[in-house]
Parts: C-alpha cells; sequence; structure tokens
C-alpha cells in the first residue's frame, strides 16, 4: 500500500493527474435530471473502444488479397487461431451496436432538441462522424470477401451512377457519375488494388478520422455543456442545486449502464450471431454469379427504401443525398427559441412521425420490392421530407407563443 | 415520472425495441425458404461427432463418403480433400507440403490433411478444373463453407434431389432412394460431415456457451454492484 501511494505521488507530482482528475471530473458539473437515453453518448464510446481493439486483433490474421481473404476470415480466423472466432463476433456485434447506438444517440439529440444553439458544432461534428461511421461499415463488409460482401459492394458503388439518368445536362452528369463510380471502385473491375485500398481505408484512415472527429465531438460537448431534458439552459451558478458532479453521479450511474449494455452485447456474441454474420456471406465471392437478393445492411436500409421507392434513379439518388444534408441542417431548419420535445407538443407529433417513417422505412428496405412496397415506401419518404420541412413552419407557430408569453423562457 | 412521462417512454422505447426485435431476430415480412431433413435421419446430422458401431465417428464415415461420391468434382480445402484426380498426383503431395499446413481446427490437428491456399490449388489443378467446367458448365464449387451458407435443410435436399432444389443445375444425383434404401442414410452422413468442418464439437462448444454465460452474468452483476455502491455513496455525499 505504501509503495503504491508513492509510486502514485511520484507520477502525479509530475504528471499532476491528480488535478486534471479533479478538474475535468469532479468539478465538472452535469445537470441532475439527464434521462436514460443521454447515456447512448457513453455507450457509444465504449463500441468504439471495442471496434478498435477487436479490430487489431483481426488485423493480425486478415489478408488483404482476393485470394486469401475469404480464408484468412473464414478458415484461419474462426478456427485456426485460438479465440479467433470471438474477436470476429465480437467486431460484428460491435459494428451492427455501433450504428444502432450511434442512431439512438442521433435521435436523442433530436428529441431533446440537442443540437441548437449553442451546440450547433456539436451536431455537425456528430453528422462527420456519422458519415464516415457509415464509409466504415461499408468498406468493413468487403473485406471477409464473401458473395454479400461482393455484391453489396457493387451495388453501392453503382448507386452513384444514377447520376448518369439525369433529365437535364445529360452528359455532364454522366461525367462526374462514371468519376464517382470509377474513384470507388478503384477500376472498371475489382481486383485486389480495390480490396487493398478499401481494406487501408477501413483500417487506419477512417478510424483515424474517426478518433479525431470524436475527440473534437467531446470537447464540444464540454464546451457547451450538456443539453437539459427540460429543454431550459440552467445557469451553474444561479442554480447550482440542478447540477451534479460529474464524477461519482454520472460516472457510476452510466457505468452501471455499461456493465448492462456489455452483458446484452455479448449474448449476441455468444448466442445470436448469426445477423450479424449472415449465411450467405460464408459463400466466397463469385463475380459470375448473382445472388438473388441484394440489399444494402439494415442501417442504410431507409436511404435505399427511399432511394428505389422514386420511379426515377436520378430523382431517388437526389433524394436520399438531400436527406443527409436536411440532417446535418437540422439546428437551421428548427429555429424555434423553445427547445426539447418534453416542451413541443408539435414537435413532439413531428418526432413520432419521422422516428416511426424511419423504422417503417427500414423494414420496407428489407422486404421485395413489389408495387405495394414501392407506394408504402413513397408515402413513409414523403412523410420523412414532410418532418423536415415542417420544423421551420413548427419553428414560426412557437416563435409567436414564445413572443405571446414575452420572449420568457420559463 | 408522471403517467404522461410513463406512456412516452413506453411508446417510444417499446417501438424500438419491436424495431429492433423485427431486424435482429425475426421478421415475418422477410420471405426465406424452407428445406427439411426427413426426420428418420435427422439424429445422424444432429450429432456428427457421435461415435458408430463401426467405431468410426459420423463424421468419419461422412468424410469417407464424401470422398468416394464427391471429390471427383468438389473440393473441401478447409479439410484437406482435393479432386480425386489432383490427390492421385504425387506432386501434389510435394506441393501440398511445402506450400499448404496441417489442418488445424478449433485446437485439434489432422496430421495427415493439408490447408493449401486457394491460388497454389487452383493454378496446379487448372487443367482439372478447366475438365470439369467443360463438361458440367462450371466449375463445381469448393464446398468447404456451404454447410454455413446453405443450412442443413437445403444440403440434404440438394444433395438427395439436386434437380428438384437447383432446377436445371448441373449436378448429377449421386444417390436414389428408391434403388438404394441406405441412400438417405448416407447423404445425412455426408452433411453431417459438411457440419462438422464448420462448427466447434461439442465440448468445444460447452466451452464457448459457459465462457459466454459467465461473461455474461458478470457483467449483470457489476452492473448491479456498482448500481448499489452508487446509492450508499450519495447518500453519504447528501445527494438525493
Ligand atoms: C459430376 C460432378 C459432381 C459430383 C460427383 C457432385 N457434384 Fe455437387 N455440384 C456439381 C456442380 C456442377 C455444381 C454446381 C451446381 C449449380 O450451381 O448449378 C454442384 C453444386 C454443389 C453444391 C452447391 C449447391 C448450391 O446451392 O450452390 C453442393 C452443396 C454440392 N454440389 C454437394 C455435392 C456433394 C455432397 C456431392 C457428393 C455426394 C456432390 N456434390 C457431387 C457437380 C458435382
Ligand atoms: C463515434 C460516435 C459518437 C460518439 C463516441 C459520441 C459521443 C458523445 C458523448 C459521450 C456525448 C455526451 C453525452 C451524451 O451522451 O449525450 C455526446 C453528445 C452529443 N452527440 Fe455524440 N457521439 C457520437 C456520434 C454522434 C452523432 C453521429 C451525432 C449526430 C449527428 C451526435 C450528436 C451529439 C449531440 C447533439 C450531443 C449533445 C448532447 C447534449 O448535449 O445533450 N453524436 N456524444
Amino acid at each position: 500500500m505504501g509503495l503504491i501511494e508513492k509510486i502514485i505521488d511520484w507520477v502525479d507530482e509530475r504528471a499532476h493527474i491528480r488535478e486534471i482528475y479533479r478538474s475535468l471530473l469532479v468539478e465538472y458539473k452535469v445537470p441532475k435530471n439527464l434521462t436514460f437515453p443521454y447515456v447512448f453518448g457513453v455507450l457509444a464510446l465504449v463500441t468504439f473502444a471495442i471496434q478498435i481493439v477487436s479490430g487489431m486483433v483481426l488485423l493480425l490474421y486478415y489478408k488483404p488479397s482476393i485470394a486469401d481473404a475469404f480464408d484468412s476470415a473464414t478458415y484461419t480466423i474462426m478456427g485456426e487461431i485460438p479465440f479467433g472466432w470471438l474477436f470476429r463476433h465480437i467486431h460484428a456485434t460491435g459494428a451492427n451496436f455501433f450504428m444502432a447506438i450511434v442512431y439512438l444517440h442521433m435521435f436523442t439529440g433530436i428529441y431533446y432538441n440537442a443540437y441548437k444553439k449553442p451546440r450547433e458544432l456539436v451536431w455537425i461534428v456528430g453528422w462527420l462522424i456519422y458519415f464516415v461511421l457509415i464509409l466504415t461499415a461499408l468498406s468493413g463488409y468487403l473485406l471477409p470477401w464473401g458473395q454479400l460482401s461482393y455484391w453489396g459492394f457493387i451495388v453501392t458503388t453503382e448507386i452513384p451512377g444514377s447520376l448518369a439518368d439525369a433529365p437535364i445536362f445529360r452528359d455532364f452528369f454522366k461525367a462526374i457519375a462514371e468519376t464517382i463510380v470509377l474513384w470507388m471502385k478503384g477500376g472498371y473491375v475489382i481486383t485486389d488494388i480495390t480490396l487493398g485500398r478499401v481494406f487501408g481505408s477501413h483500417v487506419l484512415i477512417y478510424p483515424l478520422i474517426l478518433l479525431a472527429l470524436v475527440g473534437i465531438h467531446l470537447y464540444l460537448v464540454r464546451a457547451a455543456g450538456i443539453s437539459n431534458p427540460d429543454g431550459i439552459e440552467y445557469d451553474k451558478k444561479k442554480h447550482p442545486d440542478k447540477f451534479v458532479p460529474f464524477h461519482p453521479y454520472m460516472t457510476l450511474k452510466e457505468g452501471a449502464y455499461v456493465m448492462w449494455y456489455l452483458a446484452v452485447f455479448f449474448f449476441f456474441v455468444f448466442f445470436h450471431i448469426s445477423h450479424f454474420l449472415p449465411p450467405d456471406n460464408f459463400e466466397p465471392a463469385n463475380p459470375l454469379k448473382t445472388p438473388p437478393h441484394i440489399a444494402p445492411e439494415w442501417y442504410l436500409l431507409a436511404f435505399y427504401e427511399v432511394f428505389r421507392s422514386i420511379p426515377s434513379k436520378f430523382w431517388g439518388f437526389v433524394a436520399f443525398n438531400a436527406l443527409l444534408i436536411l440532417l446535418l441542417l437540422l439546428p437551421f431548419l428548427d429555429w424555434s427559441p423553445l427547445k426539447s420535445a418534453r416542451r413541443r407538443p408539435l414537435f413532439f407529433i413531428a418526432f413520432l412521425v419521422f422516428m416511426f417513417s424511419s423504422m417503417a422505412l427500414t423494414i420496407l428496405g428489407s422486404m421485395p420490392p413489389t408495387p405495394m412496397n414501392a407506394k408504402l415506401g413513397l408515402i413513409f419518404a414523403t412523410l420523412v421530407f414532410g418532418f423536415f420541412l415542417s420544423l421551420p413552419i413548427i419553428s414560426f407557430i412557437e416563435y409567436g407563443w414564445y413572443k405571446a408569453k414575452g420572449g420568457e423562457q420559463q | 415520472m408522471n403517467a404522461w412521462g410513463i406512456i412516452k417512454t413506453i411508446i417510444i422505447g417499446g417501438s424500438t425495441l419491436v424495431f429492433f426485435f423485427l431486424l435482429w431476430f425475426y421478421n415475418p415480412f422477410k420471405h426465406v425458404e424452407h428445406y427439411e431433413v426427413d426426420e428418420e435421419v435427422k439424429q445422424i446430422i444432429a450429432n456428427p461427432w457421435k461415435k458408430t458401431e463401426s467405431g468410426k465417428t459420423i463424421a468419419e464415415e461422412g468424410r469417407e463418403l464424401f470422398i468416394n461420391f464427391c471429390s471427383s468434382c468438389h473440393s473441401l480445402r478447409y479439410d484437406g480433400i482435393y479432386l480425386m484426380s489432383i490427390q492421385t498426383n504425387p506432386k501434389w503431395k510435394k506441393i501440398e507440403k511445402s506450400a499448404g499446413r496441417p489442418v488445424y481446427r478449433h485446437g485439434i490437428l489432422y496430421k495427415d490433411r493439408f490447408f493449401v491456399p486457394k491460388d497454389v490449388y487452383e493454378a496446379f489443378a487448372h487443367d482439372e478444373l478447366q475438365q470439369l467446367k467443360a463438361s458440367l458448365g462450371q466449375v463445381p464449387p469448393d464446398v468447404s463453407t456451404l454447410y454455413l451458407a446453405r443450412g442443413e435443410g437445403y444440403l440434404y435436399q440438394f444433395i438427395l434431389y439436386p434437380g428438384k432444389v437447383l432446377p436445371g443445375t448441373s449436378m448429377p444425383p449421386m444417390f436414389n432412394p428408391q434403388a438404394d434404401p441406405q441412400a438417405k442414410e448416407k447423404v445425412a452422413k455426408i452433411v453431417a460431415y459438411m457440419k462438422s468442418v464448420n462448427t466447434p464439437p461439442p465440448k468445444e462448444q460447452m466451452k464457448r456457451n459457459i465462457m459466454g454465460i459467465l461473461i455474461i452474468v458478470y457483467f449483470i452483476v457489476a452492473g448491479l454492484l456498482l448500481w448499489k455502491y452508487r446509492e450508499n455513496l450519495l447518500k453519504r455525499l447528501g445527494y438525493h
């Protein structure tokens, strides 16, 4: 005991850990009334760590060449290497959980309007994280070189080719479309070169960008302060009773949630992996044999459904990109001075419409493309656009209420 | 939380749970073909590691059947089975040892079988594979992982009745249940063998299950302890 304390003292004298610990964790005050969904940011952080560690193990045995990729994942990692299967299961589960948690985190931010002043930058950096995360997931999915990997990649890289379908300036759009497709594929056919660069992106470039973005994101969250579910920006000095020290109040609570999250996580890892390592992907990629149904992974199905339910490929492409952009612009579309769905009945209704439509689009995306599904897809796509476009109107109405009440926050 | 808060939580939380249940457990809107194994041979596929009267395991018998009936067209590289015409080539024996490595799976070493990288094998067997392609229209696939990709019901039905499951396929029926009363049993043994290559043996599976349960219980208990500790601590610090 004495010796350990001495060592800690020795380090502390030089590194000032205790000071940093005090100022970053104990003296950092957060709202006392944070609700359960505020944990999703921390869960995302935990999942990110899991992905990096499990990815590093897989990296030791994976071989990024067309001849070896499938076998290195399915033979070497799954059977030859002790616990290789465990790390592959963890990484596959982590990828799906990461997307799920980030979606839940985003919906939480939307529900409590955490993207509003002074947190617009938090939201924008979050959106960049989301975008890079999608690229990371897409690139990782190619690596095991199964049928789904290969054909999923083909379908994804050909989607920008829809631009060639433009009603005007056809040559112009065609040139752009071809360039994007060529650039994504790394050539006219998929070769070792494609696999090599997708591999490099997945294991180094995207994770580094993510790491930087997550760091900026966390810094911005600290700088702006965490939002309040009540939608009221309390002053820390005037209302000290509304705040609690981050440590131990929040850390222990979120620590417990993290433990239970990991329990669910490992249930999937050990006992329910078939949805994250789908059977069809245990057939090696075969460029001569198109599988009967190829669809993107679940986290892109909503965008995919919007894309395919619009009859024109060009407008389908424009529509799903517009959705991404609208998501980015959320803080500026919703300019109402009121915050949090708790205090905004109109926004609450719009939020429910948005949430259920996104879910419906995802489920529709997993179904065969019948005319009925296309019709439903079109309806829900309209509702999703309706959510974004209703925000300025709702804001306008709420601005009236706000003024009528004398511009008071409470 | 007031009543309205509880209702909102149930609506939003509940629909989120239903949504992920559809995605990750069971999606009734998704169409999947079902293939069944005949009742009388289900037992055979259930445990490929069981010993038969001959003193061998079902998987070992299935392996012999596979070599006899299937390896004229198919390789099963993950268990060191290559095309019969290659396997009898003395040069191949040398290549197996120099370019390959003994099959090692789930902690068990099979000294008599070699795993050879795909490109080495396909380059060496180029002529034979092309001959098969010329006569069958395509190179019969390596079936190492098809147990995982297709499932046992499909394999069983396909091997018994290739044309019925995959109309127009060039794979010939190798067994005839009308003429050979043991046909179904043989096919089941082959499927059991393919399963044994792709799934951990019962002892290893048991280890994994125990490990999984211990880890899950550990995290649940750790969460509870943290929660309890926090409550006591907050009381002492005067929160709540
Ligand atoms: C005369 C050569 C030949 C023999 C012998 C043969 N097969 Fe095949 N097999 C093929 C061909 C060709 C295909 C490709 C069929 C297709 O995709 O249409 C095939 C495909 C398969 C498939 C994949 C089906 C799918 O869904 O893609 C399996 C599994 C299979 N064979 C198992 C076996 C087993 C087990 C045996 C031994 C009982 C066997 N085959 C014997 C030629 C053969
Ligand atoms: C790698 C992925 C991510 C990590 C690790 C992460 C982490 C965090 C953490 C730890 C917080 C603080 C508290 C909380 O949970 O609310 C936070 C807040 C926030 N995040 Fe993220 N995040 C990620 C992705 C995203 C994405 C994709 C978005 C949205 C596009 C986003 C938007 C926000 C917003 C708006 C806040 C402020 C919440 C508030 O103040 O109430 N984040 N993030």
